[in-house]
């Protein structure tokens, strides 16, 4: 058995890209098959976005696109063109958001890998959509964490939307 | 224990929630990983793996690879001709599987890495590893371990007499004696394959720097990896650095040194450049350590009550190629070492295989055969008051160690000094007969669905030796503490932080131990070139012999402190208690002397030191605790740890009769590490233990097709979310150890290793009418729909 046959590597084209970033205006020329995520760390330094998987299922790498979760992993970078993203180094101009306050007070974060990535799929959370702890645990059923057994962070998400213990 | 290991006069902040000290900047993206360290002239590797589980390679074309635009650099295993084998230095009792960074001659799992492309971004690097030919004539593949048992199987390591890498078989009389004369039940119990899948990948950067070697990586040990790659590469020790950055979870996976570490490091040091790899998942489902897949078969012999009176157990450990390092048969032995729980089981001999399949290596994780030990003799203890006639939980007291019965030896000789193995059991009865009443009435109705309770209870060794896995390392730690003239304290210590909050409890203790505030003290951690030689993460050991090493470190500061201060104040040191930073008489906070102008004393205006006293103001400490046994005996026993937790869980579960989906109500857990230091991150320890406990219970499972491919794609691999996470109530109990500093126990395991065995005894409850055998993991929905009649051909 081989491996599959030789075939020469094609020159990537190259998109130019105008975007906002983290409410600062970016203007790249990015190869066509960049990731958002690689573009975001590689080219903007911007390292909060963390890559887990790179197939979509883990939720490390969400950011916000125009006020939507998106996983930056499966997204070309050509693609946000004319967007506004926020990554988590944009939460707070200064200090913590009172959520990533609440993750501090109530040790909703381990080893902080997925963190950023469950921070930003709540930022785009209405909390009333999303009642009681089973709510807050379908809010955050499409970020994983292998830490922290999600305790921590159920409690944080309480604490920061108010809402009584009802587990 | 001895008095050495005491907090200062006023500890402020032991026991208490001290919020940790990365959180500002992991919260706020600023954590630096590995993959977010970059050089302006870094290049990166793609890994060619092997795409088949056995077979000689025959051919390696790499010249269409290195003609790609960008590539610097394509190898194999024939380029590493200054590169020593991992070394084995457990060859008395295994086979030696010789393991090289990169495949020589032949490929023993899909997977192996066979050759590395270095290029100017991963991009590029990939791309030319698409472009790498590898010829191999594929040899018959062997994918289970009862396969490999079989002495005719194909031969993974020619130079082996069979696939046993370890073949261990104490002397079984004593056992075998009682057995021949009493009712004998025997089970065999499967735990399946499964795998840590830390959510960060395996990473390293290698720069050379005035000569030496840097490698910044995702180990959890960075002394053992400095000396690991000095063995390898080789190469002067004190010419290489290792640097742990913030990691994103071990678990255990991270401490083996894996080959991308060492060809990295190799083409850094042979390029000049630094030399970066990012692991992806898809590279981690297949050569990132896989773990568990055991098979433990237990005979005993049982009284009439049900009791056990003796055992015999055979475990056999499916290793993958076992082309790993630090090797990985440690947990079958450790497996054999948890074999009679906290029971009173006076006979218990245990064999122990380890052998060689065409899979991905087998390694650590959370857990470490303790898993496999407590869901084999769980469910054997539940299987034998249902033969017997007897119910579970009073069968269960019968041989439950009591308060009274401490200290204990175990049959495997581990060292029970303290515990509360029956109160714990007692607590979670009581809050899981309760949980399952509310259930029961909750759900009776529903003919789709049973719902049932199941119960684990558990001791575990925390705090272990590393012989067991290296036959080369022990069990010490070592932490050096100095005081700087402004009277600021910089703790350096060998333990290392993967996310357990390490950096914070040694800043606690450092805080307690000297009396100054918490925000004096500066943690250097993980860096082997400013930490002294430790062992680091592995066994739940960090706080027990880090925490020893620390206060022997800190006691030590602390009396020279006060031989200082005494001077100063012309009072007595037996007097003085030091609080906040000040060192006053004790009941007359004035006059006092600060921390900054006794440092200033010892290491500047060294004039002024009482007469005779040498200058400075620190000490370097390192702990091994005694009773701690590296070696077993010649009938196999050993106490392997320096402390033992004790955990009981119980399981509330609801069994869907259409589906055989298992949803967990209620999980309780009580847990006893002793000392507790941090309550919120000993409670995070627990939850995140029992997320993975319940993830290798029900969903997870790393699964080969008979030619050794692997099957399961990290999006098939299910890992729980907050949906499949229950909630948790958690009961402390406190048992000091007598033998250990505070009496702490490790934490960091108990909340893995019982899932498997409440939720398969609560399984068993819930669908008692159909007589299920539950002897294997994960219970996935079809398995479990396979157990109960009329529904189980459904597809």
């Amino acid at each position: 058995m081989s491996a599959p046959a030789a075939r020469r590597v094609e020159p990537v084209a190259e998109v130019p890209i105008s975007v906002t970033v983290n409410a600062r205006a970016v203007e790249a020329v990015v190869p066509a098959r960049q990731l958002l995520a690689d573009f975001l760390r590689d080219d903007l330094r911007l390292t909060g976005t963390h890559v887990g998987c790179e197939q979509g299922i883990c939720g490390a790498c969400t950011i916000n696109l125009d006020g939507e979760p998106v996983r930056s992993c499966i997204m070309l970078a050509a693609q946000v063109d004319g967007s506004s993203i926020t990554t988590v180094e944009g939460l707070a101009s200064e200090g913590l958001s009172p959520l990533q306050q609440a993750f501090k007070d109530n040790h909703g974060l381990q080893c902080g890998f997925c963190t950023p990535g469950f921070l930003m799929t709540l930022a785009t959370v209405d909390p009333d959509e999303y009642p009681g702890t089973d709510g807050i645990r379908e809010a955050i059923s499409g970020n994983l964490c292998r830490c922290t057994g999600y305790g921590g962070i159920l409690q944080a998400v309480r604490t920061a939307w108010n809402r009584v213990e009802d587990g | 224990m001895a008095d050495a290991f005491v907090l200062g006069s006023r500890p402020v902040y032991t026991g208490t929630h001290v919020t940790r000290r990365q959180d500002d900047a992991l919260l706020s993206g600023r954590g630096a990983y590995v993959a977010d360290l970059r050089r302006d002239d870094m290049a990166e590797i793609a890994v060619v793996r092997s795409t088949v589980a056995h077979g000689r390679i025959a051919a390696i074309r790499t010249a269409e690879a290195a003609a790609v635009a960008g590539v610097i650099a394509v190898i194999t295993a024939a380029d590493l001709t200054d590169v020593s084998p991992y070394p084995n230095f457990a060859s008395a009792y295994t086979q030696t599987p010789g393991t090289f960074p990169l495949a020589q001659d032949k490929v023993r799992y899909v997977g192996s890495p066979v050759a590395v492309v270095l290029a100017e971004n991963r991009y590029i690097a990939e791309d030319a590893a698409e472009l790498v030919e590898v010829d191999y004539e594929e040899l018959p593949a062997v994918t289970s371990l009862e396969d490999a048992l079989d002495p005719d199987s194909p031969r993974l390591f020619e130079h082996w007499p069979n696939n046993r890498l370890l073949d261990l078989q104490p002397d079984d009389s004593e056992a075998a004696a009682i057995l021949a004369g009493n009712r004998v039940l025997r089970r065999r119990y499967k735990m399946g394959r499964h795998t840590a899948m830390p959510m960060e990948t395996r990473a390293c950067m290698a720069e050379v720097r005035d000569g030496r070697l840097h490698l910044w990586c995702t180990n959890q040990h960075a002394h053992i990896a400095r000396t690991t790659l000095s063995y390898v590469l080789p190469m002067a020790e004190r010419d290489i650095r290792v640097v742990i950055p913030y990691v994103g979870g071990g678990f255990g996976l991270k401490q083996h040194l894996y080959p991308e570490d060492v060809v990295a490091s190799w083409l850094a040091l042979r390029h000049g450049r630094p030399v970066r790899f990012v692991e992806d998942r898809a590279e981690h489902m297949i050569a990132a350590a896989h773990a568990r897949d055991h098979m433990v078969d237990i005979e005993a012999a049982i009284a009439d009550d049900g009791r056990i009176l003796a055992m015999r157990v055979q475990v056999v450990q499916d290793l993958g190629s076992a082309e790993i390092f630090p090797g990985a048969w440690c947990p079958a032995l450790t497996t054999a070492a948890h074999m009679t729980g906290p029971y009173d089981i006076g006979h218990c001999a245990v064999s122990v295989a380890a052998v060689a399949t065409n899979k991905t290596p087998g390694g650590s994780y959370r857990g470490f055969g303790v898993p496999e030990a407590v869901f084999a003799l769980e469910r054997f203890i539940d299987e034998i008051a249902a033969e017997v006639g007897v119910d579970r939980l009073d069968l269960r007291r019968s041989m439950l160690l009591q308060s009274e019965d401490l200290p204990y030896k175990t049959a495997s000789g581990a060292l029970l000094d303290s515990g509360s193995f029956a109160e714990s059991f007692e607590k979670v009865v009581e809050l899981g007969e309760a949980a399952h009443r509310r259930a029961a009435a909750q759900h009776g109705t529903d003919q789709q669905s049973r719902v049932g309770v199941g119960y684990a209870v558990l001791f575990e060794g925390v705090s272990p030796t590393h012989h067991g896995a290296s036959a080369h390392w022990a069990g010490h730690e070592s932490c050096s503490i100095e005081v700087l003239p402004d009277g600021g304290v910089r703790v350096a210590s060998g333990v290392t932080d993967q996310g357990q909050g390490t950096t914070t409890f040694v800043a606690t203790l450092a805080a307690d131990a000297l009396g100054v505030p918490i925000e004096t003290v500066e943690v250097e951690l993980a860096d082997s070139d400013s930490t002294p030689y430790g062992l680091g993460a592995f066994g739940s050991r960090q706080a027990v012999i880090g925490g020893g090493a620390l206060l022997l470190a800190a006691g030590e500061v602390r009396d020279k402190v006060k031989r200082i201060a005494a001077h100063m104040l012309e009072a007595t040191e037996d007097d003085l208690v030091i609080e906040a930073g000040r060192v006053h008489v004790a009941g007359s906070p004035e006059p006092a002397v600060t921390m900054a102008a006794i440092a200033t004393r010892a290491v500047i205006r060294t004039m002024d030191l009482p007469p005779g006293m040498a200058p400075g103001l620190e000490a370097t400490a390192r702990y091994e605790p005694e009773l701690m046994e590296h070696v077993p005996d010649e009938r196999g026993r050993i106490n392997a740890s320096a402390s033992y937790a004790n955990a009981a869980h119980a399981a509330v579960i609801r069994v869907d009769l259409g589906t055989g989906e298992i949803e967990i109500l209620d999980y309780i857990l009580a847990h006893d590490c002793g000392r507790v230091i941090n309550p919120p991150i000993v409670d995070g320890q627990i939850w995140g233990g029992i997320a993975q406990g319940v993830g290798g219970a029900l969903y997870e499972d790393l699964r080969f097709n008979d030619l050794g491919q692997p099957q399961t794609a990290f999006m098939d691999y299910l890992m729980p979310s907050a949906l499949e996470m229950p909630e948790v109530v958690i009961k402390h109990f406190e048992s000091p150890s007598p033998n250990t500093p505070l009496g702490m126990k490790g934490v960091g395991e108990g909340g893995t290793v019982g899932p498997a065995a409440a939720i398969g005894n609560a399984l068993a409850h819930a669908l008692a009418e159909f007589n299920p055998q539950i002897r294997e993991t994960p219970l996935s929905p079809a398995v479990v729909r396979a157990m109960i009649p009329d529904r189980g051909a459904a597809t």
